[in-house]
């Protein structure tokens, strides 16, 4: 009789468990989060490439700070274990071609971030960040790490559906064969209607669990360290020369407020993991964190990196919230589109409650 | 009480795919970084690093093999590269990397501050007069030495030759700067401008036996694990990468 007890107790301790899992990843969620993402991460990747190209042989070719070959070394398991990093352009030499791809890439990448084919250049432009980024080792920082990610997470889903040129199209096919959708299968696939996905849904949710691990992370090897927990740290970041775009060494007279500083970035970027997700604590949590990386951007000289960061955070922002705060929809052809969310509201409104 | 679900999910199979699509991302998200705190003076954490083994071609591949730790564990001093260029004549010009006043804008500046940091971050001393027994005694230490070394050599002498290359008939040294930062005790009692000469270190390429502890890689550091310090560079899951 226990033991029946105790078998019922588990299984329907693991029933639950798979229905709160299907409604964490497979619950459809509307994408206009990832839209407004997309064109943030799209121009921010369009602008590292074209500062890239101001001084574009220093970075790729032969003549490179890091030539073709010390790049593919430092892959290839010449100085160590070798590792998966691969990237075609350790063998593109000649300028001309260089500037062919690069040219390319640019185009690519502001194609993506209007949302213009987005199915082919979100993937495109995601690829070829990836290809820099193998070829770009030594010249790499924060920015470059969750630009990728994130265009990572985005061609996973429709984020050209709304804000974009292909939302514009897509309304010009339809009007001209007066169906809701384009005609053909992958016309249809091609400019999608911006309705809740599922796709949507499993992209936004690995982003936000990287963003946790990120800050997790990030918290725990600051609690190895000594400045964190003496409130100094902030001092010693204000203070490095290199890394200072305004004067803010006037906290030296003021220790209480940078260690504070310290203190809480040290909990909040621990601690994100968890209170992001509760209702009442999000609001907080991002608030910090737009306070800190909007401190990194102004202060401490990284200002595509502090951006980044919090676009990145944008992921947390309910998009049906943000749909409501954007009410005055600037698509005058959208009935259809709009008429589709209706059909998949119900979903949308019965799971906000536990969702993010 | 779970919340009812959703009436337009996928379909079982799909969703069982899709499932274990995603714990294998989610473990090639989380265990790099684990990974990068797990290490020690002995080594990775076995369990970590036998945990990590699947997922490891997939991380890289994806770049997802960081660790994280922006300004971490302490926020340390910058380092620069100052490069001197000397012509036929014997006129020379000295070079600062980065350089506020040639690098601009800013994210062209920190690529440059980035290489600098990765030079640093890359450093070997040369091997030990002694080296030969090392390598009897400590064969992997020795290997692992002389490859980190040779390492180093390799990246230092591409930055000579791309500066050799924009500056041709030059010759072209360059060396690591250290840029030291006050406390705000010093700061307070004595207010130096940040870029006042005396906070510019020269830090020497000389064996290990001869370095003052202060320059001592950190994996010398007894009990200390290997743990990139330099803010924003890059921190790498792997020894190869900044």
């Amino acid at each position: 009789m226990g033991g029946g007890a105790l078998v019922s107790s588990v299984r329907n301790w693991w029933r639950d468990g798979a229905a709160s899992w299907n409604a964490f990843w497979f619950t459809p969620r509307d994408p206009t989060t990832l839209a407004l993402m997309r064109i943030a991460t799209g121009a921010m990747l369009f602008y590292a490439h074209l500062v890239l190209a101001i001084d574009l042989s220093a970075f790729l070719g032969d003549a490179a700070w890091i030539d073709n070959d010390t790049a593919r070394s430092l892959h290839d398991g010449s100085y160590g274990d070798p590792d998966w990093g691969r990237s075609y352009l350790w063998y593109l030499d000649r300028p001309p071609t260089i500037w062919l791809h690069h040219g390319f890439t640019m185009l690519v990448t502001l194609a993506f971030a209007a949302g213009l084919l987005t199915r082919v250049t979100a993937p495109l432009t995601w690829f070829l960040q990836l290809m820099l980024i193998h070829r770009l080792t030594g010249a790499l920082f924060g920015l470059d790490q969750i630009a990728t990610y994130v265009a990572m997470y985005l061609m996973l889903t429709p984020c050209g559906s709304r804000f974009s040129v292909d939302a514009w199209l897509r309304r010009r096919f339809r009007n001209r064969l007066g169906d809701p959708a384009p005609s053909g299968r992958v016309l249809r696939w091609m400019l999608p209607t911006h309705a809740p996905s599922v796709a949507a849904n499993v992209a936004t949710r690995l982003l936000q669990i990287h963003l946790c691990v990120i800050y997790l992370f990030g918290g725990l090897a600051k609690a190895r360290g000594q400045m964190w927990w003496d409130g100094t740290a902030v001092w010693f970041a204000v203070g490095n020369f290199e890394y200072q775009s305004i004067d803010m060494t006037w906290m030296s007279r003021y220790p209480i407020l940078f260690s504070a500083l310290s203190h809480v970035t040290l909990f909040w970027e621990t601690f994100y993991c968890a209170l992001v997700w509760p209702k009442w604590t999000r609001p907080i949590v991002l608030a910090i964190a737009v306070a800190v990386h909007g401190g990194i951007a102004m202060f401490l000289g990284m200002i595509t990196f502090g951006v980044m960061m919090i676009v990145a955070n944008v992921i947390f922002v309910d998009p049906v919230w943000l749909r409501n705060l954007i009410a005055a929809d600037p698509n005058p052809g959208s009935q259809q589109d709009r008429n589709a969310h209706r059909a998949e509201a119900p979903v949308t409104a019965s799971s906000s409650s536990h969702r993010a | 009480m779970p919340s009812p679900p959703p009436s337009n999910l996928p379909r079982p199979a799909v969703r069982r795919v899709l499932s274990l699509v995603v714990v294998f991302h989610l473990l090639a998200v989380f265990l790099p970084p684990l990974a990068f705190q797990a290490r020690g003076p002995l080594g990775s954490s076995p369990s970590v690093r036998s945990l990590s083994q699947p997922v490891r071609g997939y991380g890289e591949f994806l770049y997802l093999n960081r660790g994280y730790a922006f300004f971490a564990p302490d926020a340390g001093p910058s380092h620069l590269i100052q490069a001197a260029i000397t012509d036929a004549e014997g006129n020379r010009v000295e070079q600062m990397i980065p350089d506020l006043q040639r690098h601009w804008p800013r994210l062209l500046y920190h690529r440059h501050f980035m290489l600098a940091e990765f030079l640093q971050d890359a450093y070997r001393p040369p091997l030990p007069a002694d080296a030969e027994s090392l390598a009897e005694s400590e064969p992997a230490e020795y290997r692992a030495w002389r490859a980190g070394r040779a390492r180093y050599e390799r990246i230092r002498s591409s930055i000579v030759d791309h500066l050799a290359a924009t500056h041709p008939d030059h010759e072209v040294a360059i060396r690591r700067i250290e840029h030291a930062i006050p406390t705000f005790i010093d700061f307070n009692d004595e207010p130096t401008p940040l870029d006042d000469e005396r906070f510019y270190n020269v830090l020497l390429d000389r064996p290990l036996e001869e370095l003052p502890r202060s320059e001592l890689p950190r994996s010398e550091f007894p009990g200390s694990p290997e743990i990139d310090s330099s803010p924003e560079t890059d921190p790498s899951a792997t020894p190869e990468s900044p």
